[in-house]
């Protein structure tokens, strides 16, 4: 109890601590920086959340379920390289007097990487099928038409 | 399995505990970096190890990058929670809410601003340092009260196993973890080549690659700085002043005083780093040539018109350092225009926005 209760007064100085330091910057500028908190909010619970349950709403419907994990790691993988993307793809932070910043070729990087997840995944399966199978799984995969319905005779 | 049993405590706690940690390292690697930057009586930094910056900044900016796919998977696992019973509530339910979108906000906020500015794309208009160091409080107060609030879930949820109820096909919390584990190897090894020297050639998507002109990139251009008439004037001199006590060196003088080459990185706090050989005169040699003692802080003002960066001040301990050099050569060549000709400071354990360029003035700073 004691910890729960130091932990949230501590929080609360420091956060507090914060909002006094936001503060001391001119209105506008206040202005600018919650806006682009509350965006950052918005964005996640009111575009990106919903367009991936409906994603894996109708992923799920067409992948059968023995390939849903793999195939939705290799989804969350491409999701993530495709965000850390965002602020270099196309450069837009470069500047003319600068050629040492942002000196790769972004697009074809993001492209090799996303490649190489999506062959992973294939990997992943090709040696799945092949890989003998495990005594659990054996037992696992096994269905009810694979017990007989009467004891063998004696 | 169902998407809704993959959620629970069991993901949530795990994956929690993991950007807990990554909120941790940033915050306490931030307010190094800080700190180095905004002196206060009471915070000591070391010369040695003469990496220790590149290390610290380097996990700031990695650990930052890692809380992406973290706080991804976090959000997900708890999305759902936004529409539970009551949507309104009472007081209390209220201030629950406030103080999650705070946390989620905040968060946001500084992975946000973060990945922007290591990418130097200011598509935010408010000074990145000032605001970035605000939030940042905001950040871990809001996690320090979020973990205080759900300690006992969390005790709970990191006692128990993963999964509780067998699963035949499909996926399973333990596979939702491994894909985070995965998704977070991943987002680190695209972008930590640019400080880390081994994955320099697979970080596709780092905003550096590592390479610039004499092998060091840089980040303030010559032309940006205003300095290509002066620093190449065939009048320039190096004032070193201690009070009334006054030396000018021209660029022969300096090249003509006793030389030493070190080993020293620079390390920019847009995490990026390289190491390199530094030739130049020792700083505490120049500083003894005006009599000063070795426990003043000396100030170094460069030829750039003022500004944030165009003065900086070298505590004590950095400028009697052996280490510590009045750079004339890189990489074994005169030093590049970009890089600060006709010389540079170069400290160990200093970040690169403090390694002062095209010199002009050494000032003693009186104690």
């Amino acid at each position: 109890m004691i910890t729960r209760i130091a932990l949230i007064v501590l929080g609360l100085i420091l956060g507090v601590y914060g909002a006094v330091l936001v503060w001391e910057n001119p209105p506008v500028i206040i202005m600018r920086i919650l806006v682009w908190a509350l965006v950052g909010v918005v964005l996640h619970d009111a575009v990106f959340a919903p367009v991936c349950v409906a994603l894996g709403f109708a992923a799920r419907r067409l992948i059968p379920g023995k390939w849903w994990a793999p195939i939705a790691v290799a989804a969350f993988c491409s999701v993530v390289l495709a965000f850390l993307a965002i602020p270099v793809y196309g450069k837009p932070g470069m500047r003319p007097d600068n050629l040492t910043v942002l000196d790769r070729n972004y697009p074809l990087g993001l492209s090799i990487s996303l490649a190489i997840v999506w062959l992973c995944l294939l990997i992943y399966f090709l040696v799945a099928r092949l890989l003998p199978v495990r005594q659990d799984e054996m037992v696992e995969q096994e269905s009810a038409g694979d017990v007989e319905p009467q004891p063998p005779a004696v | 399995m169902k998407t809704t049993a993959l959620r629970g405590t069991a993901v949530t706690a795990r994956v929690g505990l993991a950007l807990g940690v990554a909120v941790a390292v940033c915050f306490v690697t931030g307010l190094i970096s800080h700190f180095i930057q905004h002196p206060q009586p009471w915070f000591f930094w070391p010369t040695r190890p003469v990496w220790l910056y590149r290390v610290t900044q380097g996990l700031h900016v990695i650990s930052g990058i890692a809380a992406i796919p973290l706080i991804t998977v976090k959000l997900w696992s708890v999305w759902p929670k936004l529409f539970e019973r009551p949507i309104i509530g009472g007081l209390v339910r209220q201030i629950e809410r406030l103080s999650i979108l705070v946390l989620v906000g905040s968060m946001l906020f500084q992975l946000s601003t973060g990945l922007l500015n290591i990418a130097q794309w200011y598509a935010f208009k408010f000074f990145f340092t000032t605001s970035h160091y605000a939030m940042a409080y905001v950040a871990a107060g809001a996690v320090l009260v979020h973990i205080g609030v759900k300690l006992p879930i969390i005790r709970r949820a990191l006692g128990e196993p993963v999964d509780d109820t067998p699963v035949l096909v499909g996926p399973t919390r333990r596979s939702v973890l491994r894909g985070t584990w995965l998704a977070v190897a991943l987002a680190t090894v695209v972008t930590a080549g640019q400080t880390i020297p081994l994955l320099r050639k697979v970080s596709v998507l780092a905003p550096r690659s590592g390479l610039g002109p004499q092998g060091v990139p840089i980040n303030r251009s010559a032309i940006a700085a205003g300095v290509l008439r002066s620093a190449r004037s065939p009048d320039y001199r190096l004032t070193v002043t201690n009070g009334s006590t006054t030396r000018a060196f021209s660029f022969a003088d300096l090249q003509a005083m006793p030389q030493a080459t070190h080993r020293l990185p620079i390390a920019c706090v847009e995490g990026w780093s390289v190491d390199a050989e530094w030739t130049g005169v020792v700083l505490a040699d120049l500083v003894a040539a005006v009599g000063a003692s070795r426990e003043s802080d000396v100030r170094m003002i460069s030829l750039e018109p003022p500004g944030p960066y165009s003065r900086t001040v070298v505590p004590a301990r950095h400028a009697r350092d052996a280490k510590t050099l009045i750079a004339l050569k890189l990489n074994g060549q005169t030093l590049d225009l970009d890089h600060g000709y006709p010389c540079r400071l170069i400290a160990p354990t200093r970040p690169g926005v403090l390694q002062t360029k095209w010199l002009s003035r050494i000032e003693v700073v009186a104690r």
